[in-house]
């Protein structure tokens, strides 16, 4: 070891002064020589003969002297040096090929580090707490009746806490939003009700101040609340005296005891700007704390080391199983299940990501072979020069490393230029993905992960498409190249045909990534054309919040929505207004079930169940949702008069086939403020798709605002006033009212619909822009291998012309040679476009995988694009001179 | 296998050289081809050059030094001398040949001794 770094040391200095080295290895060589001579001399020769002999002994002095600084210097560093000059003179040489070459890899490698860095944000990288893997949901589950994912309720959550082996603990938590007066205008703080080791459990400790004690989840406790750094910023000036003060939440005081760091959010998906409070000081979920019955908490919890997931699974299923023994009436029927953190956030995005990333690999694969044919047509019209190096004794290897490392200068500079689209790209992305789309989309960003995973994609780019030139070199007969002389040296037929496989590969991948995007897109243009059964267009919803410590009872929300109501019709634009509650697509659902009175009670095992909106009586006009049968409600519907309610023609068809619902009297579980009433059905309403425009209209169950306020008025109204105009007049009739109320979560239902579908837009977006990158990069392929080839056939042409052939002959010749390229790329395509297509499954929406539409469409564009590639090339055939190209000669 | 010329491999010259600057004491080049040349009964006529090759990496290695001198008839010569470290490392090559050869005896059915 140690010999062989001495020899290191001694090669890098006789390369640092390689004169001293040679002067003395001559002057050795003629003493040895002399002697030699001499010794000749000696045994008779002649003075002539003697030197001669003396040389032959010795060997070529010029051989010795190139052994001598090979051993002396760094011969592999030199060549390398010199390889690198000569690619740098190379590509300067011929900037036309270079600028494309560089250009087309560039925008593989920007694409495709582009999209790797979204993948890595959402799917790698760890989430933001200590030892993330640890962490797993747990969730309750009735597959039965199709609830995959539902929450806990709270007692049911004590019990799992302390009743389990597999859980170092358990922490649970649910979203809110609560009133923050006090501090300038009246705002809503998003705020997360939590158990209060829900910091203990994530691992992640303050800011500043304390987490919560399990002192501060006991009733009567005095209420406490840990702001999120941003909150912090945001709200409070970066108070540095914050902690210890009290801030008001819906009109109660809290104390602050801690300010959690930045990066730390809870839920995951959570904003910047949030508020913990325990879930014992809460105003509405504290009531549902002594219940077993409810799904309301969503648990976290962190494995034990140690402890396998199929052991934390059984004893998961144990417990559920207790439980529904020990209080059958709530928890019959329901199971648990867990599964990692991170994988509840990316399981909506793992496939449509992974199908991207797919596809920008496809792109750069697409690049690669376009540089590859560029290279290899280089490589024929450089055959001279490699031959006559070859012939001055180049080895072969020294030549195909020669074009190799050529090849790996252009993908670095290619990957260079690439990491610049991709912090461009990433930009682009971040403007183009609304933050509801996909989890954490502020991580997303060009990190020195992304920066390796880019060069390392360059080097092995420029491997892949420098290897088949570089071979071909490599094998290349120097006597015929030099024999065959002037430029038009032949390329070999393999090497022509070569360049033929390249082009038809090309257009078969061309081909996946049409037929993937033209599904995708056909998919998306299905999805926005469907209709959700309401009118969007116009229609802007806002809430008004009010402190439920104020306003503790139902009668009070009602009749504070109803005086609110009125005061807001009476503005003028604004006559169109109702109230409605959750509102569809854009609120999310609310999933109840019910007992049809008469009917023999639902099993327990079994249920029926239906979305459920609370409305004021003019929310079926404003928003187009037509009366089929019976009466909407009325000013009449109110707590003193009986229960009604209005159901789907989903729901009466489902539930009522035969029969007329109307008169009939049903009874939704948990519709406050009082769900155990039965409630006679007075009309029939159309469908409405409430959960996504990507699924079937859910049943659906009315019941009237005042009959069952919830908490906070939804104001909806369809206006053609400006949204800021309609906030302003909303916002002065509400402070009329109470001047602590504040107004949010404004939204246009149209941009609501959008929004909702961003992630099929952004993904169908981005497949179609990466699909137009392929077919533009396989037209210049296409074009670039019949350009080649004509001007190889220039000559035939010319005898072809000369003997009779007309110019139509040519250039149907010429075309017959592109079309035989498209149909065996399109032949090869079809079915690699199948089986990818079946991959996008999910994916697609109202069409199938082998929508025959679609493959003709874009087989018929591919033959289309590559005729039209090979047209211009095939007039230029079709002019040639005779005289011209047979004088060429 | 038989071949007109023997084909000696890299590190066998080394280790020839090694052996006769051992034997000989201090030599320059030419000495040193002359003296394999003989030891090996002229069986081992090689192209006097690759003596530098070798002559070079041993150098590298730090298993010899060379030194300019004068040479018996009075010309400037380089001359090449084994150092200590050359000697361990003659002494462990040679013992490795000297187990290889009997191997390779064994292996061909020839006694390696006697």
């Amino acid at each position: 070891m140690f010999a062989g770094f001495k020899a290191f040391a001694s090669r890098i200095r006789g390369w640092i002064s390689p004169r001293r080295g040679s002067e003395e290895f001559d002057s050795e060589l003629s003493t040895h020589l002399e002697m030699l001579t001499s010794e000749n001399l000696a045994r008779g020769m002649s003075q002539e003969e003697a030197g001669r002999a003396a040389r032959i002994r010795l060997g070529a002095f010029s051989q010795l002297r190139e052994i001598n600084h090979d051993l002396r210097g760094l011969p592999m560093l030199e060549t390398f040096l010199q390889d690198i000059r000569f690619a740098f003179r190379g590509l300067r040489r011929n900037p036309g090929f270079s600028a494309i070459a560089i250009l087309t890899l560039a925008l593989g490698i920007g694409a495709n580090a582009a999209i790797f860095s979204v993948v890595y944000a959402v799917l790698l990288k760890p989430l933001p707490y200590a030892n993330a893997s640890e962490l797993f949901t747990i969730f309750q589950s009735r597959p039965q009746d199709g609830i995959p994912v539902n929450g806990w309720s709270y007692l049911n959550y004590e019990d799992l806490r302390e009743h389990n082996d597999v859980f170092v603990d358990v922490a649970g938590t649910q979203q809110h939003q609560l009133t923050l007066t006090g501090h300038g205008e009246p705002t809503v703080a998003k705020t997360s009700i939590i158990t209060p080791n829900l910091f203990s459990v994530c691992g992640i400790p303050p800011l500043a101040g304390r987490a919560f004690t399990e002192d501060d989840g006991k009733k009567g406790a005095p209420p406490v609340v840990i702001l999120s750094e941003g909150l912090w910023r945001s709200q409070f000036g970066a108070d540095p005296n914050i902690l210890g003060t009290q801030i008001d939440l819906d009109k109660k005081p809290f104390t602050v005891v801690g300010i959690m760091p930045g990066y730390f959010r809870y839920p995951v998906l959570s904003e910047t700007d949030q508020l913990w409070i325990p879930v014992v000081d809460d105003p509405l979920f504290s009531a549902f704390m002594p219940f077993r019955s409810g799904h309301w908490l969503t648990l976290v919890g962190r494995l034990k080391a140690g402890v396998s997931i199929a052991q934390a699974k059984t004893e998961l299923a144990a417990i559920s199983a207790r439980q529904a023994q020990q209080f059958p009436d709530v928890n019959a029927g329901w199971t648990s299940n867990m599964s990692p953190l991170q994988q509840m956030f990316t399981r909506n995005v793992k496939s449509a990501l992974l199908v991207l990333l797919g596809a920008v690999g496809l792109v750069l694969l697409i690049a690669c072979v376009n540089i590859a044919n560029l290279l290899l047509t280089r490589a024929t019209s450089r055959s001279r020069e490699l031959a006559v190096r070859a012939a001055l004794g180049a080895g072969k290897w020294r030549i195909a490393r020669q074009l190799l490392n050529e090849t790996a200068v252009l993908g670095l500079a290619g990957g260079i230029l690439g990491i610049v689209l991709a912090y461009w790209g990433v930009h682009a992305l971040a403007v183009l993905l609304p933050p509801s789309a996909l989890p954490h989309v502020n991580a997303i960003r060009v990190d020195k992960v992304v920066l390796g995973f880019a060069l390392l994609l360059s080097l092995l780019a420029s491997i892949a498409f420098g290897i088949a030139p570089a071979l071909f070199a490599a094998s290349a007969n120097v006597a015929g190249s030099l024999r065959e002389g002037g430029a038009r040296s032949g390329e070999g037929a393999g090497s022509r045909r070569a360049r033929k496989v390249l082009a038809t590969l090309e257009i078969a991948i061309a081909m996946v990534l049409l037929v993937s995007a033209g599904l995708l897109i056909r998919s998306f243009g299905r999805l926005l054309s469907v209709d959700p059964g309401f009118t969007s267009e116009h229609v802007l919803k806002m809430q008004v919040s009010f402190p439920r410590f104020e306003y503790p009872k139902p009668i009070q929300w009602a009749n504070f929505s109803a005086d609110l109501l009125r005061r807001v019709q009476a503005q003028p634009g604004l006559e169109n207004t109702a109230i409605g509650l959750p509102m569809p697509i854009v609120d999310g659902n609310v999933n109840l079930g019910f007992d049809i009175v008469g009917r023999p009670s639902l099993s327990k095992a079994a249920t029926q169940t239906a979305d459920y909106m609370s409305v004021s009586p003019e929310f079926f006009h404003v928003l187009g949702i037509p009366l089929l049968a019976g009466r909407v409600f009325t000013n009449d519907d109110v707590m003193s008069a009986p229960r009604v309610m209005i159901i789907s023609k989903a729901l009466a068809q489902t539930y009522f086939p035969n029969e007329n619902p109307i008169g009939q009297q049903m009874t939704g579980f948990g519709i406050p403020p009082d769900p155990g009433t039965p409630r006679v059905i007075v009309g029939i309403v159309g469908d409405i798709r409430d959960i996504s425009l990507g699924q079937p209209p859910t049943p659906m169950m009315y019941a009237p605002y005042a009959q069952s306020p919830l908490w906070g008025a939804q104001i909806v109204t369809k206006s053609a006033l400006t949204p800021a105009a309609i906030v302003a007049a909303v916002q002065q009739q509400a402070a009329e009212i109470d001047k602590d109320l504040p107004v949010s979560n404004v939204g246009a239902m149209d941009v609501g619909l959008e929004d909702s579908v961003a992630q099929p837009r952004f993904r169908t977006f981005l497949l179609g822009l990466f699909a137009a990158l392929a077919l533009v990069l396989a037209a210049t392929g296409i074009f670039g291998v019949i350009s080649y080839s004509v001007s190889c056939r220039t000559n035939e042409i010319g005898i072809r012309v000369a003997l009779g052939a007309s110019r139509g002959t040519i250039l149907r010749m010429i075309l017959r040679e592109t079309f035989t390229l498209a149909f065996f790329g399109l032949l090869i395509g079809l079915p690699c476009a199948l089986a990818i297509a079946h991959l996008l499954g999910s994916l697609l929406f109202g069409i199938s995988a082998n929508d025959p539409l679609t493959l003709l469409i874009v087989a018929v564009v591919l033959a289309a694009v590559a005729v039209f590639a090979g047209l211009t090339p095939a007039r230029r055939a079709m002019r040639v001179d005779p005289l011209v190209a047979l004088r060429h000669e | 296998m038989t071949q007109d010329r023997s084909e000696i491999l890299q590190g066998t010259l080394d280790l020839m050289v090694l052996k006769t600057l051992q034997a000989m004491g201090p030599l320059h080049g030419y000495g040193i081809a002359r003296r394999i040349e003989q030891i090996s009964e002229e069986a081992l006529r090689i192209n006097q050059g690759t003596i530098y090759a070798s002559l070079v990496r041993l150098i590298q290695r730090g298993w010899i030094t060379g030194a300019w001198g004068t040479s018996d008839n009075n010309r400037r010569a380089k001359f090449y001398s084994i150092t200590k470290s050359g000697r361990k490392q003659l002494d462990a090559e040679a013992r490795n040949w000297e187990r290889i050869a009997g191997v390779i005896g064994r292996v061909l059915g020839i006694a390696a001794h006697g």
